[in-house]
């Protein structure tokens, strides 16, 4: 019996501590939104090329997809 | 980034180019794209400027740490520079609307 409370103790310990590390901070509202003019910018890839969405105007439509950070699953 | 390159043949068939954007290194973004089979660009957002500009800035707490980095988000932008769609954090995940609306535009020419 009071191993079985001294589990659910450790288990509680372990949720909270688990409760705190995903607690996160509020994220910055999207500032552009559909309708906008995409803002210009320049940025290198992973081979030291720079891109500009403005090399795109015209031409092709851009997918310009943000992720968290490399090697997140998705 | 991998739905991405499952569907760039579609997204590319269909007059779209792929940009990734996140705020590591571009050495993080090679090795990320040599182990995933990434073949279209992935941008190197250091500091966060263009991720702040775009709005969707966020301190991740992560190891007892706060990592900023970006949100997940997917913005289409078509050939005149105008956002047409967005979609944010989960939403933006799966491409499949994407390349829906890509070759909607295409056969609309």
């Amino acid at each position: 019996m009071r191993k079985i409370g001294i589990a659910l103790l450790l288990g509680c310990c372990l949720l909270t501590a688990e409760a705190q590390t995903q607690k996160e901070s509020a994220p910055q509202v999207p500032k552009v939104k559909v309708g906008d003019v995409a803002p210009d910018f320049t940025l290198v890839d992973q081979n030291g090329q720079p891109h500009s969405l403005r090399d795109y105007k015209g031409k092709k439509n851009v997918a310009l997809a943000f992720y968290v950070w490399a090697f997140s699953p998705n | 980034m991998r739905n991405f390159q499952q569907n760039l043949a579609k997204l590319e068939a269909a007059d779209t180019q792929v940009l990734g954007v996140s705020m590591d290194s571009p050495f993080a973004n090679k090795a990320f794209a040599e182990q995933n089979g990434v073949a279209f660009p992935l941008l190197s957002d250091i500091g966060g400027k263009v991720v702040q500009e775009y709005g969707i800035y966020k301190e991740y707490d992560k190891f007892n740490t706060k990592i900023p980095a970006a949100r997940r988000a997917t913005y289409l932008i078509d050939t005149n520079g105008n956002v047409v769609d967005m979609q944010v954090d989960a939403d933006a995940v799966d491409p499949t609307k994407t390349v829906t609306l890509c070759e909607r535009r295409k056969v609309k020419g």
